[in-house]
């Protein structure tokens, strides 16, 4: 069992009592956990069926061809759609069927509407619950595949952000002297290269030979190289703090390695303020690939995204506004929602409701 | 929070960049930052240097019994309606980099308005009288008043109009002809195609000039188009030129081009990074001239810079421009649909005029040096998986029609019957399966006996169009085929095809009206690899590829290349068509390109103001505006403007003239 101590049990206690940053929360985790099983709610993909007497799992088993349920003619030899197959099977009859997922279209395939590829209004009819993109393609899926891969995207990037950002600023004002003028020279040069430019520079230079995963790590390692400078600065004046205090004197005293006053003793008592950070930057990390998205230059085509969604609907705005709108609100939504967690956790974790300077 | 706003700094950047660009007012050459200078002693320096190709003899020296035409048997193609006068209000997505017509930058967007549209050739080609004759198609004239082929002594010789002035009032004369040669032949304008196109060894023999106004010019070979590469050139002002040198580039960045056409750019109307207008010269020398008058009716054409296609055409709807292009489906059908009230008020008018010329290729080029796409059955199977009979009925509503071959458009020149291969399931599995891919991977993805996938990357700079690479892509995923589909900026996309670093690349060769179309360019082994084979007549085994040309295939066959020799060298139109369908069918076999769709239709948006002719017909024409036909009618702006303050309406119209409508497959 996780020991905390009275002090961060009591930060938490307080975090808990903002309710407006704990339902957000709440909110946030539940959407996260659910876009895990995305598989499950949005795919075209059945979930189970029963063909021959036997039940089959497509959703996360390898590709199914129509000769595997008894198609005839090319459909054999092609992938399953599975809706078409419902279709099928509930017009024979015999014992064979098909549960499709509530929302029965992956984030990918065109479907026309009226024989044509155009952005279709929502409908419930047609389980387009926010109508199709305009090239026909389902904009909840889309949307909700996009939001899983920013706040994927956002999470691991908040992590190295911070990774980096701790490390380089405890070691600069741990061991201080050359590391740290070096270390803050270097941050200052580093800090004047253009991001933008170098996000096009690697872009136009990473082979599309690569698998999209790859090319979506290396967007966020450019990313996290430009954006682990800020909280350096904190830890690094945290940490000059912490070592001037009498604690870590007498840690060094009885022997202890710098390893071990570092982690053991500092950090824990200087990273209460970098926290505060975490969902301001999981924040800008969606920003950012939605930004990136939007101007062209983020994830490859056809990946699902926000931004690209917002694209399109900026340019669609009078033929199919509810592309925009429903990009809009879900990017609205979530930013507010992880801001208020960010200025929940703030507020909890105030040094000044636990301390008292004297 | 420094963390946010470091991050969110990306967007500032760019939206500075963008605004940012084009916004200089600054002048990058003034003309009084560089010395006078005279070529007169270089150009004669030049003739002389050259004087097996420029030939200065005497009117006596003209050889008898010439027969001279002057295509004033064949019909006017504008409309005796046209009214003149008006200010037509137009937008261009980028400030021209230079008003050269020559030179770097010179090929951008703006280039129509001051050459292709507005120079005169020494004759035209008649835009709807299409068939072909000895040496060539049906000239109307232009500069010159009338020209004979000699066609057994391959040259043309050419009068030139006496009554030809150039914008300045200085006339046209046989110096301009000549001094055109030695313009493109010096390497001062920096652009190495016409070096080539007009060096005395490659398209042209010799040039002789007889008086004032008559000249020949003569070919090295004898071509069925003769008449094309001779009448189609243009004179240029040599007076303007005098200063043309080692620095032209700089020196004539900005000065206004010196024309024989109806439109000049006046200095003060270069408002630059925001407009550009073109003005009417009242004293044009060939307004009153049979084809030439009833057309380029506007006083004044203002083009203003609008970056963002989606903006312009708001732009329209306030009307802000007289009209606008409507090609994209998502226009015509979505943004000005018929039942729009702007439409149905009649305020705005809808036309689509059919047009039947040589198509721009669009289609996957597929880079046959790349390992798997080498072997034939994987082409073949990535014909049959491409579903552009999907991209032309659902994405482009009907209006586009599959392509036949790389060569459509040509008349009797295309191939009558070939046509490119469907989009079928099974058969492209069955080629797949003949390469050795005849498994699926968990993906769906094919994968052969050494476990790699059949995946290939597509590659494309028509962002505008990457919705139906991801169309292709999807469909392509039955057939066990993955396209991983890359789109670039348009200039980087062309870098990497020119340099062969491409696997399938999405592109169009834009092509211009002519006889029959070329193949050493795009298919010759020449242009694919140095040294590409042996003496023996095999493939050299460590070839280099080729880099900047437009073998973007990498096709090289032995028997191909003599064929395209055999063509390039005949001066027999029939045995021309019959080696052009052989190639044609040998192309289809090596399916190393994967025709795509044509649009054979030009669609545009108006203000009721715009007039057309009615039977809007020019047929080998690409633009609505190319031979500015339309016009501007001032009383019904006014009524019309004033109808929609009071909400009186007008009879819509939405026209359709599809006189040149080429049969579908």
């Amino acid at each position: 069992m996780l020991r905390l101590s009275p002090i961060t049990a009591k930060k938490l206690q307080r975090f808990r009592e903002i309710k407006r940053g704990y339902y957000s929360l709440l909110i946030v985790l539940t959407l996260f956990f659910f876009s895990l099983l995305l598989e499950l709610c949005i795919n075209s993909k059945a979930l189970i069926v029963k063909y021959d007497g036997a039940y089959y799992f497509p959703t996360y088993s390898a590709v199914r061809l129509g000769s595997d349920f008894g198609l005839q003619g090319s459909d054999a030899n092609i992938p399953v759609n599975y809706r078409d197959l419902k279709v099928e099977f509930s017009e024979t009859q015999n014992k064979n069927w098909v549960i499709l997922p509530p929302i029965p279209y992956n984030a990918f395939e065109n479907n026309a509407f009226n024989g044509i590829l155009r952005p279709r209004p929502p409908s419930l009819e047609a389980m387009h619950l926010l109508g199709t993109d305009t090239t026909g393609r389902d904009i909840l899926a889309r949307l909700l595949y996009g939001f899983r891969t920013a706040i994927m995207f956002a999470v691991i990037f908040t992590f190295l952000v911070f990774v980096f950002g701790i490390v380089s600023g405890c070691l600069m004002g741990f061991f201080g002297g050359w590391t740290d003028l070096a270390g803050q020279r270097l941050i200052e040069i580093w800090s004047n290269i253009p991001f933008l430019f170098v996000v096009l520079i690697i872009n136009s230079i990473v082979p599309s030979s690569l698998p999209v995963s790859t090319r979506i790590f290396i967007l966020m390692i450019i990313m996290v190289a430009f954006s682990w400078m800020g909280l350096t600065y904190y830890m690094r004046t945290g940490t000059y703090r912490e070592k001037a205090r009498d604690y870590t004197a007498a840690a060094k005293v009885l022997g202890a390695s710098s390893v071990r006053i570092i982690f053991k003793h500092i950090l824990p008592n200087s990273i209460a303020t970098v926290i505060t950070f975490i969902p301001f930057t999981v924040v800008s990390g969606i920003t950012a690939v939605t930004a990136l998205d939007f101007l062209g230059f983020g994830l490859p085509p056809p990946t699902p995204s926000m931004g690209e969604l917002l694209k399109q609907g900026v340019a669609s705005l009078t033929i199919a506004p509810w592309i925009v709108a429903s990009a809009f609100t879900s990017l609205v939504i979530t930013l507010t929602l992880i801001t208020f967690i960010g200025e929940a956790v703030r507020e909890a974790f105030d040094p000044k409701k636990f301390t008292i300077y004297q | 929070m420094n963390q946010f706003i470091r991050i969110s700094l990306p967007v500032a950047t760019a939206a500075l960049i963008y605004l940012g660009t084009g916004c200089s007012n600054k002048s990058d050459s003034d003309d009084s930052d560089f010395e006078p200078f005279d070529n007169s002693q270089d150009m004669a320096d030049h003739f002389a240097e050259h004087s097996d190709f420029f030939h200065f003899l005497s009117p006596s020296d003209i050889p008898p019994g010439l027969e001279w035409e002057n295509g004033a048997d064949l019909q006017e193609f504008s409309s005796p309606e046209a009214k003149k006068g008006g200010i037509y209000r137009g937008s261009i997505q980028d400030f021209p980099r230079t008003l050269r017509i020559i030179g770097p930058d010179a090929n951008g967007s703006f280039r129509p308005y001051i050459l292709d549209y507005n120079l005169m050739q020494y004759a035209h080609r008649h835009p709807n009288f299409t068939e072909v004759k000895e040496g060539g198609f049906h000239f109307f004239p232009g500069v010159a008043e009338s020209w004979a082929l000699d066609y057994e002594g391959k040259q043309v010789f050419i009068k030139i109009n006496p009554d030809a002035r150039w914008s300045d009032g200085e006339p046209i004369t046989t110096e301009d002809v000549s001094f055109s040669f030695y313009f493109y032949q010096k390497e001062h304008h920096k652009q190495i195609w016409y070096n080539d196109w007009y060096a005395p060894a490659t398209n042209y023999s010799h040039i002789t000039v007889y008086d004032d106004y008559t000249f020949a010019i003569g070919l090295q070979e004898r071509r069925p188009n003769m008449l094309n590469l001779v009448l189609e050139l243009v004179p240029l002002p040599r007076h303007f030129y005098k200063e043309y040198g080692p620095d032209y580039n700089q020196r004539y960045q900005w000065r206004p081009v010196t024309t024989s056409g109806p439109y000049v750019v006046r200095e003060s109307d270069i408002k630059k990074g925001r407009s550009i207008t073109l003005t009417r010269h009242k004293e044009w020398w060939a307004k009153d001239m049979k084809f030439w008058r009833y057309r380029f009716n506007y006083d004044r054409m203002r083009f203003e810079v609008i970056r963002d296609s989606a903006k312009a055409f708001e732009s329209f709807l306030r009307g802000d421009l007289d009209a606008v292009k409507l090609n994209l489906p998502e226009y015509w059908y979505e943004k000005l649909p018929n039942d729009s009230p702007l439409v149905t008020q009649g305020y705005i008018n809808k036309y689509q005029f059919h047009n039947d010329k040589p198509r721009p290729t669009y289609g996957l080029w597929i880079n046959s040096s790349k390992p798997l796409l080498d072997n034939n059955d994987i082409r073949i199977g990535i014909n049959f998986a491409s579903n552009w009979d999907l991209v032309c009925e659902q994405y482009f509503r009907g209006d586009a029609i599959r392509m036949r071959t790389s060569a459509d458009g040509y008349g009797p020149f295309t191939h009558p019957t070939l046509k490119a291969r469907p989009f079928d399931t099974d058969k492209a599995l069955a080629a797949f399966a003949k390469a050795g891919f005849s498994k699926r991977g968990s993906d769906g993805i094919l994968v052969n006996e050494q476990g790699q996938r059949l995946s290939f990357n597509v590659s494309t700079g028509y962002e505008s169009l990457k919705d139906v690479l991801t169309i292709l892509r999807e469909e392509a995923l039955k057939a066990g085929l993955e396209f991983r589909v890359e789109i670039l900026e348009s200039t980087a996309s062309w870098k990497k095809a020119q340099e062969k670093k491409h696997e399938i690349h999405f592109s169009a060769f834009g092509v211009s009206p002519e006889m029959y179309p070329r193949y050493k360019e795009t298919y010759h082994s020449e242009r694919a690899y140095e040294n590409a084979w042996t003496e023996d007549g095999l493939p050299q085994p460590d070839r280099k590829l080729k880099t900047q040309t437009n073998n973007l295939q990498l096709i090289a066959y032995k028997e191909l290349d003599e064929m395209i020799e055999a063509y390039d060298n005949s001066e027999d139109v029939e045995e021309m068509k019959s080696l052009a369908f052989k190639m044609e069918e040998f192309l289809d076999q090596d399916a190393s390109f994967v025709p795509g769709f044509i649009l054979p239709t030009m669609k545009v948006g108006a203000w009721r103001w715009i007039g057309f002719p009615d039977e809007f017909s020019v047929k080998i024409s690409d633009e609505v505006r190319e031979y500015r036909l339309d016009w501007m009618d001032e009383e019904k702006k006014k009524e019309t403007l004033q109808a929609m303050k009071t909400g009186e309406t007008f009879e819509p119209i939405i026209k359709t003239v599809d006189k040149y409508a080429p049969k579908s497959n």
